[in-house]
This record gives C-alpha cells, sequence and structure tokens, in this order.
C-alpha cells in the first residue's frame, strides 16, 4: 500500500510558500500518527486488561481469589490451585471430553460437507451462485435460539435427545456457512490458472485439484477447521437446550452458574478463553481474508 | 476473470458446481430452514388436543368424529386390538394379553387359535418364564356359555373357530399384547359423537362406565401461545431490555470498530500488532466474557478494588444486584462492547483494504480533514460492509444470553433469548419457548429487511 510518506520523501525543488505547506502537512502527518498510536494503546489496553485480570484470577489461590482488595499486579502468589479446584468439580473432565468429541465431529462434518461447496462458489460462475451466497449469508447470521427448540423437539421424539452426536449435528449446522465461506476465499486465493496448467500437461480436472489444488488449500482448511472447533467449544445455548447429562463444558459451567463460587466461575472464564485466544490468533488473516470477499 | 472465460467457453448448462453444493445445501434445509419453520408451527399450534373417534376398533378404519382433550365420555364396550411393537413403549397403555393355544376343542377336533390371557391358568412356563401349558379357566356366570371361544386372529372381532371346555389343557405357541380399545360416546358441544378410541387416550376410573379424555391424536390451531408470551410477566421487560442494549451497543460498537480501523489504517510501525491485540476477542465465548465481566463488577472485584485503592471509596458497592438494574445494564453493555467489537472491526478492515488508497490519498491532498475523509469517502465507501456487520450485528444483538446470565444472573435483567431457555428449561413448555424462539426469528428478519430498504431508499433519494 502507497504510503504519503513516499510523497514527502521525493526530492522536490519548489518555491518557499509550497516548502511551508510540505512541512505543515509533514507536522500534522506526524501529529496523526502520534494521535493513532495514543488510540491505539488505549484500544489495546481495554481489550487486554480483562484478560489479564481473568488470568491472575485463574492462576493464584482460591483465597486470593475471594480476597479483597485484589491486588492489581497479576500472578501474586501464582498458583494452579483454582484451576486445579476447577478441573476437580463434577462434571468438568466430562463437560471437556464431551466438548472435544462434539468439536472433533463438528470439524470432520462441516469440512466435509462445506469443502466441495467452497471450491464450487469459488471456481464456477452458475446461474444461483449469488443467491447461494447471499442465503448462506443470511443463515450465518440466523438465530440459534431458534434452532434449538424445535430440533430438540425432534430429537426427543427420534430418541438422539442428550446426545454429544446430534448436538454435533446441530453445530455442522452453524458452523457450515462460515466454512463455506471461509473455504471459499482459500479456493479463491490459488488461481484457477494453476488448475488450468496442470490440465494442460494432461491432468484430469480431479488429478489437477488432488495434486496442485490440495496442497496449497490444506492451511486454509486447517483455519477453517480451527474456526470451527472454536464455535463449537464456544456455543453455550443449543448446548444448554440439547442436553442434560452429557454436557459440554459451557453448557456444565452455565448450569451451575448460579450457585458455584467465584473461583469456579473465574477458572471456568479462563479454560474456556484461553484456547479460543489462541486458535483464533492462528487463524485470523484467513477470517479477514473471508469478509473481504463477501463484503465484495 | 477465470470464472468468466470459462463460461464463455462452455456454453451448456455445467453441473458441477451444482453437485458441489449439493450436501450443504441439504444439510442447511435439514438444519436451518426446516427447525425454523418447525419453530413457527410448534408457536401456533396445540398438539394432542382433539382425539378422533373411529368407525371400527382399528387404526386404520374411518374417524367419525372428534373429542377434545378433558371431555368426559361413556364407555359401553371393550376390545384387544394388536398394536405393534415399539407402540408398547406408549404411556397409559391398557393392554390384554393374548394366547396362541394348541389344544383339543369341545368336538374333540385339535385347534390352533388365539383367545386372551384371562381365560387361562398357567401350569407350566419354560427357562424364559414364559407360559407353555395351561388349562382352560371356567366362564362364570349364570346365563353364561361355559366354554371358551378361540379366534382365528388375535383379535376379538375375528372369526370364532372353536370352543374350549372348561379346565382342559392347552399348549401355548406363542403370545401377543394387545391394546384395548374402548367403545365410547360423548356430547362435545351438545353433538353426540359415538366410536372405538385406543386406551392410550382414555382415562378410566375404576368402578364407573365414565372415562375422560386424557389426550388427544391430532393437533389444532392455537393463538394461545402467542397471547401467553405477551401476557407473561417477563416478556415486556425481556422485549424492552433486548431493544435497549441493542439500541445502545451497536452505535457504541461501529463507532469503536471504524476508529480501530482507522488506526490501523493509519499503516503505524506496529500496526499488525495493533490488529493482533484488536482482534483477540474474536473468538472469545460470550459466557467466558460475561463471568470476566463479573469478576470486574462483582462486590469484591476489580472496580471496587481498584476505586478503593485509589481511596475513592471506603467500602465496595454493589453493582450487580436487584437494585441497581442499571449497573447490570451498564456491565452487559461493556461486555458486549468488548467481545463483538472484534467482529465489526474484521469486517470494516477487510472492508478498508477494498477502498482504493489512491481515492484518500486524494482526499488527503485536496486538504480534507480527518472527519471529512471519513464522513465523505471512507464511510459511503464502506457502505455495503457497514451493511453486512449491521444486520449481522443487530441479528446476534437479538440473541445476547450468556453475558446477560453470567452478570446478571438473567433475573434481574432479562432478554429475549433467557425467557426462551427458562421456557424450555424451567417450565418445560416447548411451545412457549418456541413461541419466544419466533419472536426472536420475526425481529430479525423484521430488521434485517428495514436495513436493507433503509439503505436503498437512501441511494434513490441520494442518487
Amino acid at each position: 500500500m502507497k504510503k504519503n510518506s513516499e510523497i514527502k520523501n521525493n526530492k522536490i525543488e519548489a518555491a518557499p510558500d509550497v516548502m511551508a505547506i510540505h512541512h505543515k502537512m509533514k507536522r500534522m502527518a506526524q501529529l496523526r500518527r502520534g494521535l493513532a498510536y495514543l488510540v491505539g494503546s488505549l484500544i489495546s489496553l481495554w481489550i487486554l486488561i480483562p484478560i489479564i485480570f481473568i488470568t491472575s484470577m485463574a492462576l493464584t489461590t482460591p483465597d486470593i481469589v475471594r480476597s479483597y482488595p485484589k491486588s492489581i499486579l497479576p500472578f501474586i502468589p501464582f498458583s494452579l490451585d483454582t484451576l486445579r479446584f476447577f478441573l476437580g468439580s463434577y462434571g468438568i473432565v466430562d463437560g471437556i471430553i464431551n466438548s472435544l468429541i462434539v468439536a472433533a465431529i463438528t470439524i470432520v462434518l462441516s469440512t466435509v460437507i462445506a469443502a466441495p461447496a467452497g471450491y464450487a462458489i469459488s471456481r464456477y460462475m452458475f446461474r444461483g451462485r449469488d443467491v447461494f451466497r447471499l442465503s448462506i449469508l443470511a443463515v450465518r447470521a440466523f438465530p440459534v435460539v431458534v434452532l434449538s427448540i424445535p430440533l430438540a423437539v425432534v430429537f426427543l421424539q427420534l430418541g438422539i435427545y442428550d446426545n454429544v452426536f446430534s448436538l454435533a449435528l446441530m453445530h455442522t449446522a452453524l458452523v457450515l456457512p462460515t466454512a463455506i465461506l471461509v473455504l471459499g476465499s482459500v479456493f479463491a486465493s490459488i488461481p484457477f490458472e494453476l488448475e488450468e496448467a496442470a490440465m494442460v500437461f494432461g491432468c484430469t480436472p480431479v488429478q489437477a485439484f488432488r495434486h496442485v489444488v490440495v496442497p496449497l488449500v490444506l492451511p486454509g482448511i486447517a483455519a477453517a477447521a480451527i474456526f470451527s472447533f472454536v464455535l463449537s467449544w464456544n456455543e453455550v445455548f443449543a448446548a444448554s437446550i440439547l442436553t442434560i447429562q452429557n454436557r459440554t463444558l459451557p453448557a456444565q459451567v452455565l448450569a451451575t452458574l448460579s450457585y458455584s463460587p467465584d473461583p469456579y466461575k473465574f477458572a471456568g472464564s479462563f479454560f474456556m478463553l484461553i484456547p479460543a485466544i489462541i486458535f483464533i490468533f492462528i487463524i485470523r488473516r484467513y477470517l479477514f481474508n473471508m469478509w473481504g470477499q463477501v463484503t465484495k | 476473470m477465470t470464472n468468466q472465460s470459462k463460461s464463455q467457453k462452455r456454453k451448456k448448462i455445467n453441473w458441477a458446481p451444482y453437485l458441489l453444493i449439493l450436501p450443504s445445501f441439504v444439510y442447511l434445509i435439514v438444519f436451518f430452514a426446516w427447525p425454523m419453520v418447525q419453530s413457527l408451527v410448534l408457536t401456533v399450534r396445540e398438539d394432542d388436543v382433539l382425539l378422533g373417534v373411529r368407525d371400527e376398533p382399528t387404526q386404520s378404519s374411518r374417524v367419525v368424529g372428534t373429542l377434545p382433550r378433558g371431555s368426559v365420555l361413556e364407555i359401553s364396550d371393550q376390545q384387544a386390538n394388536i398394536i405393534s411393537e415399539d407402540e408398547l413403549d406408549e404411556p397409559g397403555l391398557i393392554t390384554e394379553l393374548w394366547f396362541q393355544i394348541q389344544g383339543e376343542d369341545d368336538t374333540g377336533m385339535m385347534v390352533t387359535g388365539w383367545a386372551p390371557e384371562r381365560r387361562f391358568r398357567i401350569r407350566e412356563t419354560d427357562e424364559n418364564d414364559r407360559p407353555i401349558v395351561a388349562t382352560v379357566r371356567p366362564v362364570i356366570g349364570v346365563d353364561a356359555d361355559p366354554r371358551t371361544p378361540v379366534y382365528s386372529e388375535p383379535n376379538e372381532s375375528s372369526e370364532v373357530i372353536a370352543h374350549l371346555e372348561a379346565q382342559i389343557p392347552v399348549d401355548i405357541i406363542d403370545q401377543m399384547t394387545l391394546e384395548i380399545w374402548f367403545q365410547v360416546s360423548g356430547e362435545p358441544a351438545g353433538e353426540a359423537v359415538t366410536g372405538w378410541v385406543q386406551s392410550r387416550y382414555i382415562r378410566t376410573f375404576p368402578e364407573s362406565t365414565e372415562g375422560r379424555v386424557d389426550r388427544g391424536d391430532t393437533g389444532q390451531f392455537t393463538l394461545r401461545y402467542i397471547q401467553r408470551m405477551f401476557n407473561d410477566r417477563f416478556f415486556w421487560p425481556a422485549f424492552r431490555t433486548t431493544l435497549l442494549l441493542m439500541v445502545i451497543i451497536i452505535p457504541i460498537q461501529f463507532i469503536l470498530a471504524i476508529i480501530m480501523a482507522l488506526v490501523i489504517q493509519a499503516n503505524l510501525k506496529g500496526s499488525s500488532i495493533f490488529l493482533g491485540i484488536f482482534s483477540i476477542a474474536l473468538g472469545v465465548s460470550d459466557l467466558a466474557v460475561g463471568i470476566v465481566w463479573y469478576a470486574i463488577f462483582t462486590n469484591f472485584g476489580y472496580l471496587n478494588s481498584i476505586l478503593q485503592g485509589l481511596g475513592l471509596i471506603s467500602a465496595p458497592i454493589t453493582y450487580l444486584s436487584a437494585d441497581t438494574r442499571q449497573w447490570i445494564i451498564i456491565a452487559i453493555v461493556l461486555a458486549e462492547v468488548w467481545r463483538a467489537t472484534s467482529l465489526v472491526m474484521v469486517i470494516v478492515v477487510s472492508g478498508m483494504q477494498s477502498i482504493s488508497s489512491d481515492v484518500l490519498e486524494a482526499a488527503e491532498v485536496f486538504g480534507a480533514t480527518l472527519w471529512q475523509r471519513v464522513k465523505h469517502v471512507i464511510l459511503p465507501m464502506l457502505k455495503p460492509s457497514l451493511q453486512v456487520a449491521l444486520i449481522l450485528r443487530t441479528i446476534l444483538a437479538l440473541q445476547v444470553f450468556s453475558v446477560v446470565m453470567a452478570i446478571g444472573g438473567g433475573d434481574v435483567v432479562t432478554v429475549l433469548a433467557r425467557e426462551t431457555y427458562r421456557q424450555y428449561y424451567d417450565m418445560r413448555n416447548f411451545n412457549m419457548a418456541a413461541a419466544y424462539a419466533s419472536f426472536i426469528l420475526i425481529l430479525s428478519m423484521v430488521t434485517s429487511v428495514f436495513y436493507l430498504r433503509a439503505v436503498r431508499t437512501q441511494e434513490e433519494v441520494s442518487g
């Protein structure tokens, strides 16, 4: 991206009044940069401070968590007792296992179903393509709340209620729109000419796809899978509606929220936050690409 | 470009893309479109309120009338009939066991046929406790035929093929559980209805020929749930709070997101670090964030700790209680802004990247101030992105749930999604839960259409 600094660096022989304007602009640019740094730092603090708070609460002793006034300095004393207390509480380890199972099934299902669709919307110009893309975007925005209730009724009738597999079916439906859009943008970033070249050299379309496209899109598919994982890992409402005994981690925390002690809550919050933050940080580039494609 | 050249090369319809999108299309129909319709159906349909009364004691016979749930009826006769294996789990069944027996009838012939279990006294069972040998009980009664009839099928309306004398031994070859059908007559709305109904729908009373319709087998259109929802004491508070939160949160998020995007767009040295930090909240769990802000606002929380540390207060202030609704709302607003602004920011940043830098430079060279550039160049060019973000955020704001639960407990300050959860989880009323869910659905649709139209009319006015 071009910057106005490039203009400034050009050596221009100019009249004094033009030079004055030039100096003024330079000062203003500096001022603006300073302002941008200041605002950026303030927003960064706004985002980071709550995370520091919850992290220092989760990584200390339960006594410190209950103490008042709390120290603003984090991790004093550093201890894993609060986390240990949380992990030892009823239903938490089972909840984590259930969450992981649901997320794993969701990843597999959503990738298998979304990859062909993502390929189609990025590679082919077909009637109904825009309608399909738009309806995916619309579906992406749809209220989970609305879906959970009728699905719960149906799952009850079919005898698959309170089951990690049926919850995974629901989560797949939730992540599918985003997965299609992310994978679509991933396929779109690989020039079709590569595939064409492979076909010119005698590959069938399938071979061209396998040997040229697949190796290039694997990181993108991994990113979509991570995104599916995070969505499923975070999802509370449907998980609470669709399970009773086989709760996922967030559903378990929510169900016991009203009577659980603070150390349990804070450690639970920390435990839910960290994987999501790390994973989303890894794949953030793909999300920007996806939204760039969508809003074009 | 490649797409275009490709479509020009092939004039005939290429089915490949349709096949590729088929799985996701089907999946989305099954798990999105269908549940959505189902939610609306659950809202306006009352299940099992009407009981069909049949001509004959079989499920295939004609329905001659209906009796509403709760109506009183007179039982005049009963008969057992076959039901399928999986119907045996139905609640409220009155059943009768029938045996397929083999024995000598009153004329000395060997017969094989069916008769009810109450006609026999079991004499021998196999290792699985299944009866294999029995003797016939005498029929007691003044004028009664002392013999036991044997039927060709496990059903009293089938042909009687033989009669058994009392006390003779028979072999039991097979057994089958039958459900009782009652012949009933009732007078709902002054009109007499007479026919057969299955026992599962009827409550009978001992020593009485009177019965009552316990549940029906067909549903009926009703506005009862919608009326109940509007009269629910939580409905209006939930609706008001949801709208209030939406109206406060969304403008803050958009302003903050645009500021974040401008910071990133300023091409600072550390702008990738800023971008990384700004997108931290992109994938965080709303429940977890609710708890984070609970940790700040709770009595012994960080806010009180800081205020006391600065000497501004001497004792902790209670923020999250029934008397301090406004503080709960403030905490929810902060949590939602903290959590969901990054999504708007991502959409805005990706939208800005598609704005040509020449346009921005031109505006700057001609001396436009930052505010002028934002108002006249950036915002108009970002319109598609902002529109998408606005629709997305509004719909997500209508579903706000976990943050409210974590910060306020969900009773003092309540929202529509929380009421859906309450109806489903605490009240176990699926229809009411569906009514709330459908209300959220309809609000989402109305606001989306409203935004889309508002943007279009604006274009028409200005264009």
